[in-house]
């Protein structure tokens, strides 16, 4: 069998996807914790404070790589939801429904953050700004594909009827990428690339590395709320009885 | 004005959020596992 082909089967697999993520899990979040202590700590006492925000710029670090998962793991929800659609993947629809939680958590992380970094600039909490309400719209479209999936008896159709919500709900994210140029927003545009005002290089360091750990945060939640969500699924079936039986030895 | 009280607010928020995100399915399994032991348990009795 082709080797892509035979890879796909096997991850397809729960059995085997259960035993592979649980090797996983702990390296990655090992990875987390380092690349977040090595973040924080340029942030903190090696980065500058910025000429005019001063030292409320630290909440960036916290608030960008939030905004950026917010938005990245509802797109790959949408593209996750959108194979578990065409090709009936089982844990393609377990993904969907595992990443929504995760996404939800980082999308009221950016809204927090992004209210405390408001006060002391803008002056306020919170503005009915482009940005920050499709930023909380994507909140409530998490919350919707968390009860959708809550809301069926049977968990496949759950699963599908969310994966579909994910792809429909999808259609907000270049609405929140846009908002700072189609609108008139309290909200800066963006500071990389084009016409954005730059980041110091000094900043610039800590806040992606605080964008790489994130990624493996949201790898290694997956997929304990993953595992979590397929022994719930098959907690009849003979690998979930076999896996008990040895954990009782 | 003070930053530190906001900047502490966000980055402890921030903890707390991402605590309740990591433990909460770790939590969710341990309880899932016992119950499921202890239902195979009493059918390994019954028969």
């Amino acid at each position: 069998m082709n080797p892509i082909v035979l890879f796909f089967h096997k991850t397809g697999s729960p059995p085997w996807f259960y035993r592979f993520s649980g090797y996983l899990i702990p390296w990655l979040w090992a990875i987390f914790l380092v690349i977040t202590a090595i973040a924080l700590y340029l942030g903190f006492f090696h980065a500058p404070v910025d000429y005019q925000q001063g030292a409320t710029v630290r909440i960036m670090y916290l608030h960008v790589p939030a905004a950026w998962m917010s938005m990245m793991i509802y797109g790959l929800m949408a593209i996750m939801g959108f194979i578990a659609l065409v090709w009936r993947i089982r844990i393609m629809e377990v993904l969907v429904i595992a990443s929504a939680p995760v996404g939800a958590a980082f999308t009221m992380m950016a809204l927090m953050t992004g209210s405390l970094w408001g006060r002391p600039m803008w002056g306020t909490y919170w503005v009915w700004d482009a940005r920050l309400t499709s930023e909380l719209v994507l909140l409530f479209l998490y919350f919707g594909v968390i009860a959708l999936y809550n809301s069926f008896d049977e968990p496949r159709k759950a699963a599908r009827a969310a994966s579909l919500m994910s792809i429909v709900g999808a259609i907000n994210l270049p609405i929140i990428y846009f908002s700072v140029e189609w609108w008139n927003t309290l909200h800066q545009g963006s500071s990389f690339g084009g016409d954005g005002p730059g980041i110091h290089p000094d900043m610039l360091l800590p806040l992606l590395l605080m964008a790489i750990s994130t990624k493996f945060f949201y790898g290694a939640n997956l997929l304990s709320r993953a595992r979590l969500i397929l022994l719930k699924q098959d907690h009849r079936k003979r690998w979930v009885q076999d896996l008990l039986s040895q954990e009782k030895h | 004005m003070s930053y530190t009280p906001f900047i502490m607010a966000a980055y402890l928020l921030s903890t707390a959020v991402l605590l309740w995100a990591a433990l909460a399915p770790v939590i969710k399994k341990r309880s899932l596992l016992r119950q499921l032991k202890a239902r195979q348990q009493r059918m390994d009795k019954t028969q």
